[in-house]
């Protein structure tokens, strides 16, 4: 089992299939960054995203680039809205900071709820068929799939960067992160940094929604179990970090495909949950260099 | 004085309609013969669940469409069960505390389970329809079987894959769940007891998107033929990403299978599939074809899963002849007595499935019908008795 082809064939899939974790994790450590909150109404976003995308591909017939505008739309507004008329109105009250999450998991339970009753709760996809072309590569199967949505992945989390580093709203974004009250004082609108970096986040997880909904089969509860490693790999990569919880929800991906190669198969689904445990006894901040090494890199 | 008179009037004559009703309910009420049925109405098995329930509730209306049980009419209560065990608990409670119902019907092999305790407990017989693993057999006095359990099906399947296909490496493949953990165990164990090999024998989440390690320990088996058990959610997956990892061999699995969700998901990869039916088709029982028919006419469709919505059709026919039973030899309808019954008629002559004898192991035996995948469409492939 530890052939070349075979430790190839699970790093490429795994790679392939942590695409949209890569942008769940991402979206998820955007607005915690931002916006302080653990913001589990991204699971009701993504669902809304995918039912959209449904309806208008598969219900209406819409060709793919206009179902998933469609559902990037909806997606945004919901997002838009979740934070104008939730979490600005919870903030503006003082609410604690357990209101906020507490919100968030209702809503994301609701959408939910409200999707099971408009949508039913059959597994669907986004594709009729879920077999993809492949192409041999060295005895390395690789699949249109993997290369769509790898390429996708990379360039959302390119233009993300970009965003975040060039312009004046991204660099704007990154003084909220940083102290929101100093950022105010230099004129710099909290608030609509709040929204940006929820239309953002929602951005990606559309992205994140259409590439596993191509893959695999969804139902309505499915977000918020998606959304469990997106918060795992959050805290791992340590909180603020975009790049450490994009670099971490790689890192589970493959560790969860490899894992089958030394553990049965039947303790493969549980290890999620070890990492879990794992990370928030040992790495509640996350996963950080020592700091002599940390020094020595940053002497470099 | 007189709009006095009319007021006390209005009055005594409520009181007379609710009194008249308090005693006219319950005996109208008893005009109804009652039965449970527990099953997904929501959650990922609802393509399922809801395919059988409209099945039961077309059985009663034809029923009573007949003139009923004994001039009684059958009357089905539905809830909903998720196929989640701690949900069908609540509903079987409902069921037989709120209902009164002395017998139901249910299936999913975590529910039945799950809820056999209280029907023991209660004294109300429990009838497993479309569950399959074979402990079910085993739950207790009040827990029966209509339905084929795993071993009957499987036997067959397992044997004609060693013996009329000839293959002798077998890759064993089932969703950690219930009834994928207990088809699994009697697979491997017809086919080793028939001589052949299981050189794979792996479980996988059926909640899981990415089967690729799982598959590679597979290809690197090099089985000569799969055996895949799971849900129709995630069947279709493994078997296109098998399909797209170069893994070409013929692949087999149960009833649940037997689904045009199989064939519009895999694609392709889906050609050479084998699948169980445990019901005859329209060739072996000509009420099957206008059955068919009817499906087509009211959903244009066929239903999610066509032999459980036929077994489920006939529950309400296989609950009518118990409480026909009851009627004849004037018995109260208990659970004691639905069970008396049962064991007492032993024997069924059902619309769909044709004959039903229940066995003292609490099991059923019916011949398997094997179907193929060819071009797109299920085709019979044979019968094994």
């Amino acid at each position: 089992m530890f052939e070349l082809p075979i430790l190839l064939q699970i790093g490429w899939t795994s790679l392939a299939t942590s695409t949209y974790y890569v942008l769940f994790a991402v979206a998820f450590a955007l607005t915690l960054k931002v916006a302080q909150v653990w913001n589990f109404v991204q699971a009701g976003v993504m669902g809304l995203a995918f039912y959209a995308m449904y309806a208008a591909m598969l219900k209406w017939g819409w060709p793919t680039a206009a179902g998933f505008t469609f559902g990037l739309a909806v997606a945004v507004a919901a997002a838009v809205a979740s934070e104008v008329w939730g979490y600005r109105v919870l903030r503006r009250r003082r609410s604690p900071g357990l209101l906020l999450f507490i919100f968030a998991i209702v809503v994301a339970e609701f959408v939910a709820y409200l999707l099971s009753l408009l949508f039913g709760t059959e597994p669907q996809s986004l594709k009729k068929s879920l077999v993809s072309e492949v192409h041999l590569v060295g005895g390395v199967a690789i699949t249109a799939w993997d290369l769509e949505a790898l390429g996708i992945t990379i360039a959302a989390c390119a233009a993300l960067a970009f965003y975040l580093r060039r312009t004046r709203q991204g660099q704007f974004m990154q003084a909220v992160a940083d102290n929101g009250e100093l950022a105010e004082l230099y004129g710099i609108s909290a608030n609509r940094a709040y929204v940006i970096a929820m239309a953002i986040a929602a951005i990606l997880v559309s992205i994140g929604i259409y590439l596993y909904g191509t893959r695999a089969s969804m139902i309505p509860n499915a977000p918020l179990e998606l959304i469990l490693l997106a918060v795992i790999a959050t805290i791992l990569g340590g909180i603020g970090s975009l790049a450490g919880a994009a670099i971490s929800a790689v890192f589970l991906s493959v560790l969860q495909s490899a894992s089958i190669l030394v553990i049965p198969s039947q303790w493969q689904s549980s290890l999620t949950y070890v990492v879990l445990f794992v990370v928030i006894l040992f790495f509640p901040t996350g996963f950080r260099l020592p700091a002599w090494m940390a020094a020595k890199m940053r002497a470099r | 004085m007189t709009a006095s008179v009319t007021r006390r009037a209005w009055l005594r004559g409520i009181i007379a309609a609710a009194v008249a009703t308090a005693f006219v309910g319950p005996a109208a009420a008893q005009q109804t013969l009652k039965f449970g049925l527990a099953m997904p109405l929501t959650g990922s098995q609802s393509s399922f669940g809801k395919d059988q329930i409209k099945a039961t509730e077309w059985a009663v209306a034809d029923i009573n469409a007949k003139g009923g049980v004994a001039g009684k009419k059958l009357e089905v209560i539905v809830l909903d069960t998720q196929a989640d065990p701690t949900i069908g608990i609540n509903a079987v409670n409902r069921l037989i505390n709120v209902d009164k119902v002395p017998v139901f019907v249910t299936a999913w092999s975590a529910v039945v389970k799950a809820v056999a305790p209280i029907a023991n407990r209660e004294k109300v017989l429990e009838l497993s329809i479309g569950a399959n693993a074979p402990e079910i057999s085993k739950l207790g006095d009040y827990v029966y079987t209509a339905f084929p359990l795993a071993d009957v099906d499987l036997t067959a399947l397992a044997t004609y894959t060693g013996k009329t296909l000839g293959h002798k490496r077998v890759a064993v493949l089932y969703a950690n769940n219930d009834s994928g953990v207990e088809a699994a165990k009697v697979y491997r164990s017809v086919f080793e007891k028939a001589g052949g090999q299981i050189v794979a024998y792996e479980t996988y989440d059926p909640k899981a998107t990415d089967f690729t390690g799982m598959l590679l320990k597979v290809r690197t088996a090099n089985p000569d033929f799969i055996h895949l058990h799971g849900l129709v959610a995630d069947m279709p997956i493994v078997i296109a990403q098998m399909r797209q990892l170069g893994i070409t061999q013929r692949v087999s699995t149960y009833a649940g299978g037997y689904n045009p969700q199989m064939i519009e998901k895999a694609g392709k990869g889906a050609e050479g599939l084998i699948v169980t039916s445990l019901a005859p088709d329209e060739r072996q029982n000509p009420n099957v074809g206008p059955y068919i028919e009817r499906w087509k006419k009211a959903e244009n469709r066929i239903p999610n899963g066509l032999p459980y919505t036929q077994y489920l059709y006939d529950a309400a026919y296989l609950v009518a002849a118990l409480y026909e039973h009851l009627e004849k030899n004037k018995l109260p309808a208990t659970g004691e007595n639905m069970r008396k019954a049962l064991l007492a008629v032993r024997t069924f002559d059902l619309p769909m499935t044709g004959k039903l004898t229940i066995n003292d192991d609490h099991t059923v035996r019916k011949p398997v019908n094997l179907l193929t995948v060819q071009n797109g469409q299920f085709v019979p492939l044979t019968t094994v008795d």
